[in-house]
């Protein structure tokens, strides 16, 4: 078994390899057009949370089921069990959530040990029972209601950022034998942006606080800055540091807003975050108002008719998640994460139940832009395209709030009320003069004054 | 004190009674000049209220009165931005709603108010063929069709013209009473006096003028049970205001208003008034209505006192009242017409009166040509001076309440266009985001706005804390207006100072042909459109 998926690997390494060559030379006018309306994809990747941990109590979609209550220790239920509860401003910590605590926490798809797994670690396991809802997400749930909420949409890897980011750009996590160093690994890994720059379709990597000195040469040890090289894979690949054309994709956040404004946002965009990262024990508020404001952006650019923007998150963070994930190889998949789509092409309002993962995203930008495959993980994932619906017509920018609901209806109007009393004294009135004029006429007496 | 009507006057079913007697002026005659008089005040009337009417769109209070008719009537795009219950009663407002139901247009609003307006010029011919006859109703009605005053706010949905046709109903259900003496005229009276209520608060004045009314008309019986009557039957017709608002938990909504009306700071100088509405009404009808009042004094009755109180209790309330408003006094304008018409029409058709009568008239020397003459000299000024009011703004110095914002509309229609849904703008006032939350169907907030709960009208939101909303990007556009930028030169720059500090970049800009220094006709910017970009 091990053998047949190592060979897997030397066969996908293999044929990545044929392609890089391919990729290293420069398009001659044979763009390939998107096959969707969708010219711009633009998909930003946030950190650390489960879909039951952010979307768990929203209605109509697959949440926290009632009566659900995870048992503090699985091998001693006497122990006692912790419910969900909802974390509002409660203070949290990043929870441990490396492939062993997922691993206990899998417990062979019992999916009992959440709170074990956690307390193992001398970390408060009831955390990680912990929900946020309406109140405290407005914004994303504002978007759930508006575009697409995806509730199936798996990460990659049960694993953490590492190996789930190296699946959002090549389909694959490569693995690191004895006496080999990733980077030349790396070097026959091909990502999905090789496959772009071949086709001469147009991507950049937006890199919020962008920092071109911190890669896997010269780590950070400052600041918290090495997650740069964690959450820019692309960093930790000699050609995407060496060559020029490669490198100089990698950009500050700041070029996607100057992009947007001069109408030069290329066709894939890939946006991580340094500051408003969700990442525990952040709350999620800082988070919102950045992807809020990347999205108003994009909504007030010419861009936005054919756009797509997802917002995915990188790995579970340790958090609950009740469905066991689908396991499609050993690496994965790992839990659910929250999967968000904003686009003009958009179904409204819908909940989207297709079995995704980040593998998922690149199947998208191969099928739109007609690109080869990276690995046997995206060619065998499956697409979003169910999310859209490609025969409306654009649907308008709408800037959503950042209190739930308002955007909905803060005018409850009582109509009913108004036309009914005030339609009663019209008529009073029109009577009063009706009866006025009756007394008058049947009277027909001259009055004097 | 006018005498009693046996005393000094004659009554109409008097003149009514010797009409056969009359050898040089039939009574057809009479009715047929009357008709004609009347048909001329309404189609002018008509013309006056119509030309060009949806020319420029709404201006602020016309906004916020059709975006609360449009909530109630549950226009989308509209209903979830205005607000339903706001400073005044909802009855124009929900008549417009039963319009809206039908057909959403910024036009319809000034077709009702126009015909709330064609309404009140027939309602002062009844008065006044009530009180003084055919003739003097005609002519009465002809003077307030001409009339600038009336004739500018009724080409705007406004709560005033539809509260002064209400009004007007009062007078002619009040001179009704007084001349049958029956009291379920009064009934009448008191049930369309509520709806003058209901249509805008402040009508609710006359109330004043019909107890002075009733004070100085003792000739005029009414039991204490009939007024309580009369009294119940008020309340009971102006009940849906504080009803809706109890039941729909507004109820603060209107003590707010109350409380901001008594304790804000005068708008305008004591002597506003008096600069601005005898032009208004016509300094020649003011002045032919007060000579009337003189030399037909020995004719005194309740029929003067009635015309009095109604203005002299409207402008006196008001006069002392600390706020002022342009259309305030708007009430009194009927009552002046129907005093100016009194005297017209019986110098036009002095023949017809008795020997008592025309030996009064006859000391005035004037022959009925001449009379005639003076009416269309009237008629005319009257009618040259609307038609100059009405004509499209060519400066860029507007004033408040005389007509719509040049260039609103259409920056209106442009955000509703361009800019995404859920946008939120920073104008300078409220007089323009009212327009553009209309138009533009997006919220806007105006800078001005007093974040101190005491100092602001309680109808508009306020800004809390501009600089961070638009850091965060809660408000996403600025808009400056050359209107607002005369009004409030603070606030203004302030707003320019977001606009640099947040990265203004022009997204539009209205502008109209205006005249310069020169006499040429440039195009000045009047409204211009930031995306601002934190």
């Amino acid at each position: 078994m091990i053998r047949r998926k190592i060979f897997a690997f030397i066969l996908t390494t293999l044929l990545a390899a044929s392609q890089i060559s391919v990729a290293k030379a420069s398009p001659a006018g044979d763009v390939p057009q998107a096959k969707t309306p969708i010219q711009h994809l633009i998909v930003l990747m946030q950190e650390n949370h489960t879909f039951d941990n952010y979307f768990g109590t929203y209605p109509g979609a697959d949440g926290l089921p009632s009566g659900t209550k995870m048992p503090v220790d699985p091998a001693n239920p006497s122990a006692g069990y912790v419910v969900p509860w909802h974390i509002g401003t409660t203070t949290i910590t990043d929870l441990s959530h490396t492939a062993t605590t997922f691993s206990a926490e899998y417990d062979n798809g019992k999916m009992d040990g959440f709170v074990s797994a956690i307390n193992s670690f001398n970390e408060n396991g009831t955390i990680a029972m912990g929900y946020y809802d309406s109140s405290d997400i407005p914004y994303y749930w504002n978007l759930a209601d508006n575009y697409v909420l995806f509730d199936h949409f798996f990460s990659s890897a049960k694993d953490g950022s590492d190996a789930n980011h190296y699946y959002w750009v090549a389909g694959t996590y490569p693995q690191v034998k004895k006496g080999q160093s990733l980077s030349t690994l790396l070097d026959n890994v091909p990502t999905i942006f090789d496959r772009l720059q071949a086709a001469g379709v147009s991507w950049k990597f937006y890199v919020e606080n962008y920092d071109p000195k911190i890669n896997y040469r010269s780590p950070s040890t400052q600041n918290n800055r090495e997650s740069q090289v964690v959450w820019v894979p692309l960093l930790n690949f000699n050609r995407f540091l060496d060559e020029k054309d490669l490198s100089s994709h990698i950009v500050n956040l700041s070029q996607y807003y100057v992009d947007l404004q001069q109408g030069t946002l290329p066709a894939v965009s890939y946006i991580v975050p340094s500051g408003a990262s969700e990442h525990p024990p952040e709350y999620p508020a800082s988070g919102e108002r950045e992807v809020k404001s990347l999205l108003q952006e994009l909504m007030r650019s010419s861009s936005w008719n054919s756009s797509a923007f997802m917002l995915l998150y990188d790995d579970w963070g340790g958090w609950y998640d009740h469905v066991i994930p689908p396991q499609v190889d050993q690496y994965g998949y790992g839990a659910r994460v929250p999967g968000l789509l904003v686009s003009p092409y958009a179904k409204k309002g819908y909940i989207d139940s297709t079995t995704l993962d980040f593998t998922s995203v690149l199947k998208f930008i191969e099928t739109n832009w007609s690109v080869a495959s990276l690995s046997t993980r995206d060619a065998k994932a499956s697409n979003f395209l169910e999310a859209f619906d490609f025969t409306q017509t654009p649907r308008q920018a709408t800037l959503l709030s950042m209190t739930y609901g308002v955007a909905s209806a803060p005018n409850k109007a009582p109509s009913i009320l108004i036309f009914s009393t005030y339609g009663l004294a019209l008529l009073l009135t029109i009577l009063a003069i009706g009866f006025a004029a009756l007394r008058t006429r049947t009277a027909r007496v001259p009055v004097k004054e | 004190m006018p005498g009693s009507a046996t005393a000094g006057s004659r009554t109409m079913s008097s003149a009514r009674d010797t009409r056969p007697s009359l050898a040089t002026v039939s009574v057809v005659h009479e009715v047929a000049i009357s008709r004609l008089v009347l048909a001329i005040s309404l189609v002018s009337g008509s013309i006056l209220r119509l030309w060009q009417i949806n020319a420029m769109g709404f201006n602020t209070d016309e906004a916020v009165y059709a975006g609360q008719a449009a909530a109630i009537a549950g226009v989308p795009g509209l209903k979830d931005i205005f607000p339903i219950f706001r400073a005044h009663p909802l009855l124009i407002q929900f008549l417009l709603a039963l319009i809206y139901k039908i057909q959403f247009s910024d036009v319809a609003g000034r077709i009702l108010a126009v015909a709330f307006g064609l309404g009140t010029i027939y309602l002062t011919y009844l008065a006044g063929k009530t009180l003084y006859g055919r003739l003097p109703g005609a002519m009465a009605a002809l003077f307030l069709a001409l009339m600038p005053y009336e004739v500018v706010v009724s080409r705007q949905f406004l709560l005033d013209g539809p509260m002064v046709f209400f009004g007007t109903l009062t007078l002619y259900m009040l001179a009704r009473f007084g001349k049958t003496q029956r009291v379920a005229w009064f009934f009448a009276a008191a049930a369309a006096l509520g709806l003058t209520f209901l249509a805008k608060e402040t009508g609710i004045i006359l109330l004043a003028s019909v107890f002075v009314f009733l004070a100085l008309s003792p000739v005029l019986r009414l039991r204490f049970w009939d007024l309580v009557l009369a009294l119940v039957l008020l309340a009971v017709v102006v009940s849906p205001m504080p009803l809706t608002l109890l039941l729909a938990k507004h109820g603060s909504t209107g003590q707010n208003y109350l409380t901001y009306q008594l304790f804000r700071r005068p708008n305008h100088p004591a002597l506003f008034y008096w600069q601005s509405v005898p032009q208004a009404l016509g300094i020649m009808v003011l002045v032919v209505g007060v000579v009337g009042l003189i030399f037909l004094w020995s004719e005194r009755s309740w029929r003067e006192t009635l015309l009095l109180s109604w203005i002299l209790v409207t402008v006196l309330f008001f006069q002392i009242w600390p706020v002022k408003g342009y259309q305030y006094l708007l009430p009194i304008a009927p009552a002046v017409a129907l005093l100016a018409g009194r005297l017209m029409g019986k110098l036009v058709d002095r023949k017809r009166d008795s020997q008592t009568d025309r030996k009064t008239i006859n000391t005035l020397a004037v022959p009925s040509l001449l009379s005639w003459a003076v009416v269309g000299v009237l008629a005319f000024s009257l009618g040259q001076a609307s038609w100059q009011r009405i004509q499209p703004e060519t400066s860029s110095l507007f004033l408040a309440g005389t007509g719509g914002i040049p260039g609103g509309r259409e920056a209106g229609l442009w955000i509703n266009k361009n800019i995404p849904l859920g946008a939120h703008l920073m104008a300078i006032g409220p007089s323009m985001a009212n327009i553009i939350e209309f138009y533009g169907e997006r919220t806007a907030y105006g800078l001005s706005v007093n974040p101190n709960p005491l100092h602001r009208n309680p109808a508009y939101d306020p800004i809390l804390n501009p600089d961070g909303q638009l850091r965060n990007s809660s408000i996403q556009y600025i808009v400056w207006d050359s209107f607002s930028s005369l009004r409030t030169p603070f606030f203004t720059n302030k707003l320019l100072e977001y606009v640099k500090k947040y990265n203004g970049r022009v997204v539009h800009t209205e502008s109209i042909p205006v005249k310069d220094s020169q006499g040429n006709t440039v195009s000045q910017p009047v409204i211009i459109i930031f995306e601002v970009h934190p």
